[in-house]
């Protein structure tokens, strides 16, 4: 066991690492009612990808998923923001940001 | 050629679309039929003017004049085709039809003119379809347009007959004619699709082999018998007499139920081929002459006796087709077209003059109409084939090719009918313009002009076309002469035979044949309760249980469905809780599964 963490950590512990984070994320979207407790787990999805990214890019010694990594960030920054201003305007006309406050698409 | 052709038949067109759309002007009924009037007219006179080149040679008699245009074009094929054919036969009965149409709707504003206003204007709107119509069937160049036509004046025949429609024996008598020239025309169209299956055409002139030939004519002919009143489909003919008396006297007499027989005349080709067709043509010509003759004999009402009596001669007529002869056919056809349309007109005008139908009612109506009266007595001497006038001539060239044919048992049927109709013509006569004056006949008044010089031109030509017979035998290919034959001879005595008895008879003021029991056996119509019976026993029951068929199960299968989908919708409707986590639950697991799909199976 000491053995394992003597040594630096390999590709296999990123990508467990970005795993994990993803599932978090995922459960966080799907379970919790607070809209802007969804939007942060969809950024822990989104980090997890550029954990990916970075990490692939490191042990391949190629640059390219490092800068693809940036991109994404300030994507994902342009992103929080739309989401905000969704659940602002949400909050204006439902006077609530729970997420099962909106059901108009219900059958 | 092709403008002198379609300028007798698209007149009236224009002027059924003229009155049809123009509301209006048809609710001014007086010049609507004022219009219609001048219209037929004109098509008569462009009729006669066609007749008259076809006579001087600018088109062959037998050959004739043909233009069709492209009609049901379906994968580049064309499958019918309309237009004319201008032959003898067609332009001479063209004449025929325009004639006494144009006889009947300028004798209809006399007759009509006390009914309301937006009626009349109804009536000439539907006459001048009729003409078209007419037209369009004796001038078709093959058979599908022949068909089109015929439906359209069964139509025209079923729209004036209920022209009283406030009367409901008017609406029964017009729906009962509709449905049995339907039920007939049903065999017309199987007989229109085998022939279109065994050809791929219409053509009137076409070889088959025989027992196609059998099955198409025989087919053709069930169609004929419906609407030339054969036995026993001729029940809705005497019906068909609750409608006006000048519509009487066009469709019912002189033109549209002569359709029958000039259809067998034109599609002859067909019927050549199929001899047994042919001898049930003869015997059930003949069938119809004797019975419709002696149920005329029984009527009290004018109207009906007529009836009886077009029936009679139609079957004269469908006999001698039987018998191959189309000339004596259609000179019958032609001069009884005349001489028919005259007295239903005449019967018109004592109808009118006393407001009763029947002949009792009337009774020497002579001193007071002389006029009409003579006229009516010259129509129903040449029904009764007195020598001199027209319907001796055609009846003596009929009963002289049963002998040809060695048709024995129809020749002694047709001599028997025409002692027949002799008698039963002289029993109106009698009664009802000679005889002693009923009440209602001392209020009587004469026919006015309008009524009167239609029916001077119908009997000038009841006189005379008898004699025209060698120039219309020339028109139609071929030769109509007159002999002195024993047959003749036979058939004159029998006609005069049954003047004679009838005047001796009610000459004295006999109210009808000694022989009760047999005149309510035929009044009480057994044809008609035998078609009744069919109706309540056989038809309808029948139709009920197709009806209930189509109700519980057709339908009810149909409505199952619907009700499974309603159902069905509502029980899926719930899947849709309209929350945004659980769309984002189904995608998630939706690509799970794919996911694993691929590892695992892919």
């Amino acid at each position: 066991m000491t053995e394992v963490f003597a040594q630096p950590p390999g590709l296999t512990a990123y990508l467990l690492l970005a795993a994990m984070l993803f599932s978090i994320g995922l459960y966080g979207v799907l379970s919790r009612k607070n809209t802007l407790a969804i939007l942060v787990s969809i950024e822990l999805m989104a980090n997890a990808v550029n954990i990916n990214l970075v990490a692939f890019s490191r042990f391949s010694g190629d640059l390219t998923g490092q800068a693809f990594a940036l991109f994404s960030i300030a994507l994902t920054v342009a992103e929080v923001v739309i989401g905000i201003a969704i659940i602002v305007l949400m909050y204006r006309s439902h006077k609530s940001i729970d997420a099962d406050a909106t059901t108009a698409l219900r059958g | 050629m092709l403008t002198a052709a379609l300028l007798p038949i698209l007149l009236p067109l224009a002027c059924f679309f003229l009155l049809a759309i123009c509301w209006p002007l048809r609710h001014l009924g007086k010049l609507a039929g004022a219009i219609s009037s001048a219209v037929a007219i004109i098509s008569c006179l462009s009729a006669v003017r066609l007749l008259n080149m076809v006579m001087s040679g600018a088109v062959d008699p037998q050959e004739g004049f043909t233009h069709t245009a492209t009609w049901l074009v379906a994968n580049g094929r064309t499958i019918a085709e309309v237009g004319i054919h201008v032959d003898g036969i067609s332009a001479s009965m063209l004449v025929v039809i325009t004639l006494v149409a144009a006889c009947v709707q300028v004798y209809s504003l006399g007759y009509l003119a006390d009914e309301p206003e937006p009626h009349l204007g109804r009536y000439f709107t539907w006459h001048s379809l009729f003409i078209f119509a007419m037209g369009g069937l004796v001038l078709a160049p093959n058979l599908l347009q022949a068909f089109m036509c015929w439906e359209l004046v069964g139509l025209c025949s079923y729209l004036l007959i209920g022209y009283y429609w406030t009367k409901p024996e008017a609406g029964h008598a017009a729906v009962k004619a509709f449905w049995i020239t339907k039920f007939a025309d049903m065999g017309l169209l199987a007989g229109l699709c085998v022939l279109y299956a065994s050809t791929g055409a219409f053509e009137w002139d076409v070889r088959l082999a025989t027992g196609t030939a059998t099955l198409i004519s025989a087919l053709i002919f069930m169609g004929v018998m419906g609407k030339s009143a054969q036995v026993p489909l001729h029940v809705w003919l005497p019906n068909a007499m609750e409608g006006p008396t000048p519509v009487s006297a066009l469709l019912h007499a002189a033109t549209m139920v002569a359709a029958g027989v000039f259809l067998v005349v034109r599609a002859y080709p067909i019927f050549a081929q199929a001899p047994d067709v042919l001898l049930a043509m003869t015997y059930i010509g003949a069938i119809t002459a004797f019975v419709a003759a002696c149920t005329a004999v029984v009527q009290d009402d004018i109207k009906k006796v007529l009836a009886y009596s077009t029936c009679s001669q139609l079957g004269f007529m469908i006999a001698a087709l039987g018998t191959g002869s189309i000339l004596g056919g259609y000179f019958h056809l032609t001069t009884h077209a005349f001489f028919k349309a005259l007295l239903f007109l005449g019967a018109g005008a004592a109808i009118h003059a006393v407001h009763s139908n029947s002949i009792h009612d009337m009774g020497g109506l002579i001193k007071k109409t002389p006029v009409s009266a003579v006229m009516f007595i010259i129509g129903a001497a040449a029904l009764a084939g007195i020598p001199g006038l027209s319907g001796f001539f055609s009846k003596d060239i009929i009963l002289e090719e049963m002998i040809h044919g060695g048709h024995w048992v129809p020749l002694g049927l047709l001599l028997v009918s025409a002692a027949l109709t002799a008698f039963y013509m002289t029993r109106v006569v009698v009664i009802a313009f000679l005889g002693s004056p009923s009440e209602a006949v001392e209020k009587a008044h004469g026919a006015p002009i309008v009524m009167g010089a239609p029916m001077a031109a119908l009997t000038i030509l009841a006189l005379v076309t008898g004699y025209a017979g060698a120039q219309l035998g020339g028109l139609w290919g071929g030769t109509i002469a007159f002999h002195v034959t024993p047959v003749g001879i036979a058939a004159t005595s029998a006609g005069l035979a049954g003047v004679i008895y009838g005047v001796l008879l009610y000459g004295k003021g006999i109210a009808g044949p000694s022989s009760a029991g047999l005149r309510d056996f035929i009044l009480s119509g057994p044809i008609d309760t035998f078609w009744r019976g069919t109706w309540d026993r056989g038809i309808l029951p029948t139709a009920k249980r197709i009806a209930w068929t189509d109700r519980y199960v057709v339908d009810g299968a149909v409505n199952w469905f619907g009700w499974a989908a309603i159902k069905g919708s509502e029980a899926a409707r719930r899947l849709q809780t309209g929350r945004a986590q659980d769309y984002a639950v189904a995608v998630i697991v939706g690509v799970l599964f794919f996911v694993l799909y691929g590892a695992v199976g892919g």
